[in-house]
């Protein structure tokens, strides 16, 4: 098997990363085929076989396994192409998904309709019976009235049914019967409940991705299906996996059962992408699109996960990897408002008609106009030459707003730039902030093709001094696709407290958590001597109601009295951590019980193998550019050497100020920050280096 | 447009504007988390009744993000008594701030300041404010409408130095511990106060490192000057007058027996891009807990106008300077003059004026000002308190946030479902129910959409919601203040008016009896407390709203076939086999020609 692939599917460009067994990576990119995305898949691989000189029928037949990270499942949701979806409550609670935990608003913000729920009110229905926060049957399950409210859903030509109850994280009775109740009524309907696909004690959350989970099943079926069919007739005798929104992939069988662990799965893998680009312990990942900037990060090597992130109106719900999206990118557009400040964004020219500088019908002063007007875009160089731009026409969009701020155009420029870099800071604070990290202490990561153009100054900004810009910073997340574990979490409610410690019923919850995630690995044929599993608690000092995750080690012969202490101690350090209080004679609540497993697969690291020749003496650059150069409180142009990535070996130096240009990104580099490049073709920058400060 | 080119004659870059109105915010929104994420009370992690906020050394309100409107307009009425008490504040000092005498909203929002110091000059205040649990009144709740005076409150900290040289006091802290029902909570949420003014302070710090004093402090001035340019240019887009509109808090017996009746006038100028809010002619203050601070009474009247104003425009001293408050000592929509009661200062009254504020615009006519919303404190709302039985008899008590009123209607949309009072906007969170059930031994038997409780009109008022809730193996208290029982929300040009709010209990017989609107009631175990909140008033005629939001409105359940028919003459076909129903389009052009009533 002489390739490893990753495919994923953008909104634009289906994209390629194919690994050979020397290690060496190539790109290759079509165009996205919405509505069959599979043809572009295949596309993709066509163009791939052309570009290795063999036959499509040959390529595809010498795949060893293809990872593939798609937004099936999200356009889905965006566009609400979706399954026609029942859903089951509690008598009393028809409102769960329409009230939720009300919506997001701004506070003086009144010209908004107030949203509609994600289920409406004629497919919801709702039955007799509760269970209590302890597990108990308060209200016994009325049976006629389930088979009542099931006849009339299935009236209602419902293609799936989610059966959202109260407290089932804590008993599931009820939603196992109802499940039974479905069966006996409709044997072939899609079914999904909300203790199995996220056993959050939130009802909202837990809710709103169960109603998810079976509104997109029957979406994911039929693009999986479609997909296998097609790669099995073109030949393919590999492994397909799937990339879900926890960082990792999974067999396909396990992603038709979850469904929701396919939405924004995509940009997760840029995080993972990350780890194995550094050994650094908090990083920060940024990746700068035309229309978006999206940032995530590690702590400490862990993912960062969330159960916040959102579609519309809605939360997803499920904890997945947390990824922060803002209207940042190359095509968002400048405007001066009426009180004469100037804002970017999040309004974006898109790809059609795009930045100015593209020719192609816009005029509005975008950020990437901003850039080529400050000479950090070669405009017949762009990505690699192929797409050449007008310089006068950016000049032309930003000369109006240049006019109203009663600044040059070269200074107005720079506003649009550095207002970005502000926006794109804030979105970084955001998620470092709310997670405990540091930024001057953290390593950032570029991903994207925009971020290199821009970190210097954010970095600046951010007191952070070293990142990397890597050499497949423009495919960050396919790059991370193609070194990424088989990975996927499972997860318990268990509610106690560190005075009342359950630890009989938490071992045996343990027990069967990792029972489960053996399983999964198991059956996507990962070697016991490459599966992993890591350990964590939701928790949270009594009457706080956001819960932090913690993660710990199993003893051996499980949690006895005397381990305790330890978790205690644990859940103290992160919190101290993350809002930098500690109490330590608080109670501390234990919520929820999370078994990840992680499975190795076969040739993931196979990249470095690849290595760069040594450089051969100081680095040359191919030439000078002028380029806007800010220092505190003044900036002009200056002339700057500009060096070509392809000619630069390992261990080369490319002292800033200068720009570092290759076929998919253009690297900025002020003052004080200067490359060194390692010996797979990545830029490191290190402030500190010639201080002698290196951590 | 042509307002803008005067920027270029500022001290300041323009990029410089972006830049450090972007690192302000981000200074706040960083104090805000540090808060929410930091404190226990449900009331303020949950429900985020919380607001954090930067001002300038001599007072003047820099930035807010994330806040709730009632905090903040108002801020600098709660620090400017700093400056006026103290006369050696040093830098590592922290000073509180509860008292409605001493510039504060209510005794229990604790106002924390810190100064911020560079270079030995003391140059902005952080500020953080918590709404906390309890603060130690006569009786388990923060909302207490019957207290005639400071006497019958809870703690007041009338600007009280807590920290100093970034120590904390630990004989002041001592005495907020003492006095009150659950200590711990207190200080773990006074902590998080702190720490969220230190983090502005280290933050702040740095930005003038960076960027040097006199650069942060032109833009302050230019920011300033922002605002004051972007309001006077949306004041000067309204019709030059006098307005005046009237409303009334529901009676209090013993309080206010006919109600509180409310009247504001404002005088708009739009040349002067200024707008005067005028609530002198009013009542002196009542003997109960229903009067106003001066700082709520100051905020209430920006947030009516904000509300009307376009909703980027950023609420700073700059453009809350362009509205002027014109405030009466010793009346009950005013300056309280000690020892009034206030314990209910930022709900009942101030929703009610605040409410006022963005109604009074509807006398514009179209398409101008907001039909009235439902205010804060039904028995969704309330504050209970009792003993855990699962947890060996420990106290609790806290404000629930179940279930709470619906905004009014505005022209182009309907009103806002999750609105829960006017002083915040709409931005509380819900509880969760099992959230709220793990912590208190309770169980939240319902909480539903209460249909047909909305103002009918062109555009409805967002129904209210209702539900009920009973104790586990225990008796359990609960304290509310449900206004709008009496007096429920009206509708504007035309709108109709909302249903009332409701308080009942059912008693363990099944029997279903109407409890007070102001109310501590003992929620025996196997009672049921039930509540049904207002909805929000109408805006313009029902006859003049498209069928087809009347048919999405019926589909939703929020409104009933025959009030379909019968208010907004719209007949629906029979539901489809989806059990959606549609327009009869012929049935409601006849019913919609035949005769008015």
């Amino acid at each position: 098997m002489k390739y490893q692939i990753c495919i994923d599917i953008g909104g634009t460009f289906t994209d390629c990363l194919a690994a050979c067994e020397d290690g060496s990576i190539r790109i290759f990119k079509s165009a996205t085929t919405p509505g069959e995305f599979e043809t572009g898949f295949i596309d993709v691989l066509k163009v791939a076989a052309e570009g290795f000189g063999e036959s499509p029928e040959a390529f595809i037949s010498n795949i060893g396994q293809i990872v593939h990270g798609s937004t099936v499942s999200t356009n889905a949701l965006v566009e609400r192409k979706v399954a026609r979806t029942g859903v089951i409550l509690n008598r009393g609670h028809k409102d769960v998904l329409t009230l939720r935990e009300g919506p997001r608003k701004g506070a003086f913000e009144w010209n908004l309709d107030y949203p509609a729920p994600y289920v409406p009110a004629t497919l919801t229905q709702t039955v007799e019976g509760r269970i209590d926060a302890r597990g108990n049957i308060h209200v016994a399950l009325d049976e006629d009235d389930a088979r009542r409210a099931v006849a009339l859903l299935l009236e209602r030509g419902v293609e799936a049914i989610a059966v959202g109850l109260l407290w089932s994280i804590a008993n599931p009775a009820h939603e196992l019967r109802l499940r039974d109740i479905i069966a006996e009524m409709a044997p072939d309907l899609p079914v999904s409940l909300s203790h199995i696909v996220n056993p959050l004690p939130r009802e909202y959350k837990r809710i709103i991705s169960t109603v998810i989970n079976a509104s997109i099943s029957p979406v994911i079926t039929s693009y999986v299906e479609r997909l296998v069919d097609r790669l099995e007739a073109s030949g393919f005798k590999g492994d397909l996996l799937l990339a879900n929104c926890v960082g990792g992939m999974m067999p396909t069988a396990d992603m038709i059962r979850r469904p929701i662990y396919s939405v924004m799965s995509g940009p997760t893998l840029a995080p993972m992408a990350a780890m194995a680009l550094t050994e650094e312990a908090d990083v920060i990942v940024g990746d700068m699109g035309g229309t978006t900037f999206d940032v995530s990060a590690l702590r400490d090597r862990q993912l960062i996960i969330t159960a916040d992130s959102m579609i519309h109106n809605d939360a997803l719900g499920i904890p997945k990897v947390d990824v922060r999206s803002i209207g940042a990118g190359g095509g968002s557009i400048a405007y001066v408002d009426a009180g004469g400040m100037l804002h970017v964004g999040p309004h974006s020219a898109g790809a059609r008609p795009g930045p100015a500088c593209f020719d192609k019908g816009g005029d509005q002063p975008t950020v990437t106009d901003a850039n080529l007007v400050l000479g950090y875009i070669e405009p017949a160089y762009f990505l690699g030459g192929r797409f050449p731009l007008r310089r006068d026409l950016a000049e032309r969009a930003i000369a109006p707003l240049a006019d109203t701020l009663g600044i040059s155009v070269a200074e107005a420029a720079y506003a649009i730039y550095t207002t970005s870099n502000h926006n794109m800071v804030g979105a970084i604070e955001d998620i470092t902030i709310r997670e405990g990290l540091n930024p001057r202490d953290s390593y950032f990561v570029c991903g994207g093709g925009g971020t290199a153009l821009h970190i210097a100054e954010m970095a600046d900004i951010l007191g952070l001094s070293r990142y990397i810009i890597p050499r497949f910073m423009a495919g960050l997340s396919a790059f991370g696709g193609l070194i990424s574990d088989i990975r996927w979490e499972t997860s318990r409610a268990l509610h106690t407290d560190a005075k009342r410690f359950r630890h009989d019923d938490v071992n045996a919850l343990i027990a069967m958590l990792i029972g489960e995630a053996r399983d999964f690995l198991n059956g996507a044929n990962v070697d016991p001597a490459n599966q992993t599993f890591e350990l964590s608690f939701l928790g949270r000092y009594e009457y706080q109601s956001w819960d932090i995750e913690v993660p710990f080690d199993l003893p051996a012969g499980g949690i006895k009295p005397a381990h305790i202490d330890d978790l205690r101690e644990r859940f103290h350090k992160i919190h101290e951590r993350i809002y930098s209080i500690r109490n330590n004679d608080d109670l501390i609540e234990f919520t929820r019980w999370n078994v990840r497993a992680i499975g190795k697969r076969p040739h993931q690291d196979i990249w470095r193998n690849f290595k760069l020749q040594a450089q051969d003496g100081p680095a040359q650059p191919k030439g000078m550019r002028k380029a806007y150069v800010q220092d505190k409180l003044k900036g002009g142009y200056i002339d700057l050497p500009v060096f070509e990535l392809m000619s630069l070996g390992a261990g080369a130096i490319v002292k800033g100020p200068s720009l570092i240009e290759a076929e998919t990104y253009t690297a900025f580099l002020p003052a004080r920050h200067d490359v060194e490049v390692d010996a797979y073709g990545n830029l490191l920058v290190d402030k500190n280096r010639n201080r002698g400060v290196r951590k | 447009m042509n307002t803008t080119k005067n920027m270029a004659a500022g001290q300041l870059d323009p990029f410089l504007m972006s830049v450090l109105k972007s690192r302000f915010e981000s200074i706040v929104r960083e104090m805000t988390l540090v808060v929410t994420k930091a404190s226990r009370s449900a009331v303020i992690k949950n429900a985020k009744d919380l607001s954090c906020a930067i001002l300038t050394y001599d007072h003047r309100l820099v930035t807010t993000e994330d806040a709730l409107p009632i905090h903040v307009t108002s801020m600098d009425v709660a620090t400017r008594p700093l400056t006026e008490l103290f006369d050696d504040i040093k830098q590592g000092d922290m000073f509180v701030n509860s008292s409605p005498f001493t510039g504060g909203t209510h005794h229990a929002d604790l106002i924390l300041s810190m100064p911020v110091f560079f270079d030995g000059k003391p140059l902005f205040w952080a500020v953080a404010l918590s709404h906390h649990a309890d603060t130690g009144a006569p009786e388990p709740s923060t909302y207490l409408p019957y207290a005639k005076n400071i006497y019958e409150e809870g703690m007041h900290w009338p600007c009280v130095r807590i920290a100093e040289n970034y120590k904390e006091k630990q004989d002041i802290l001592r005495m907020g511990m003492l006095k009150n029902r659950v200590p711990d909570l207190w200080l773990g949420d006074v902590r998080a106060q702190m720490g969220a003014v230190r983090t502005c302070e280290k933050r702040l710090i740095e930005l003038c490192e960076k960027y040097g004093v006199d650069t942060l402090q032109a833009f302050v001035e230019e920011w300033f000057d922002y605002a004051a340019r972007r309001a006077k240019a949306e004041i000067g887009k309204l019709p030059a007058g006098e307005y005046e509109y009237r409303i009334s808090h529901d009676p209090v017996p013993g309080v206010a027996d006919a109600g509180i009746p409310i009247n504001l006038k404002i005088i708009v100028d739009p040349e002067a891009g200024e707008i005067t809010a005028d609530v002198r002619d009013n009542i002196d203050c009542v003997p109960g807990g229903l009067n106003l601070s001066e700082n709520t009474t100051n905020g209430a009247c920006r947030i009516g106008v904000f509300n009307n104003l376009d909703a980027s425009l950023p609420h700073c001293h700059g453009s809350a300077n362009q509205i002027k408050v014109l405030m009466r000592e010793g009346s009950a929509i005013g300056k309280p003059i000690y020892p009034a009661g206030t314990s209910v200062a930022t709900t009942n009254v101030n929703d009610r004026l605040t409410t006022a504020g963005n109604a009074v615009f509807s006398q514009m006519g179209k398409p101008y000002g907001q039909a009235e919303g439902g205010p804060h404190l039904p028995v969704g709302m309330a504050v209970i308190s009792g003993k855990d039985p699962f947890k060996e008899e420990q106290v609790y008590i806290n404000q629930i946030f179940v279930g709470y009123a619906g905004g009014g209607a505005n022209n182009g949309h309907d009103g806002w479902l999750t609105y829960c009072g006017p002083a915040n906007g709409g931005l509380i969170t819900l509880d969760s129910i099992e959230v709220d059930e793990s912590m208190y031994p309770f169980i939240i038997e319902s909480r539903e959409v209460r249909p047909d409780s909305q103002g009918y009109g062109e555009f409805e008022g967002a129904p209210g919601v209702q539900g009920a809730y009973y104790p586990i193996d225990h008796d359990m208290t609960i304290m509310y203040a449900a206004d709008a029982t009496t007096f429920p929300p009206r509708g504007v040009l035309g709108g109709k008016d909302a249903a009332p709010t409701a308080s009942q209990k059912m008693l363990a017989n099944g029997q279903v009896v109407d409890l007070p609107a102001f109310n501590q009631e003992l929620c025996k175990d196997g009672e049921k407390m039930m509540f049904l909140s207002c909805g929000g008033g109408g805006y313009g005629d029902p006859l003049d709203r498209d069928p087809a939001r009347v048919a999405t409105s019926v589909n939703a359940g929020w409104l009933t076939a025959e009030k379909a028919r019968d208010v907004y003459k719209v007949a629906l076909n029979a539901p489809d086999g989806s059990g959606l129903r549609s327009v009869d389009e012929v049935a409601t052009r006849s019913l919609r020609n035949g005769p008015k009533n």
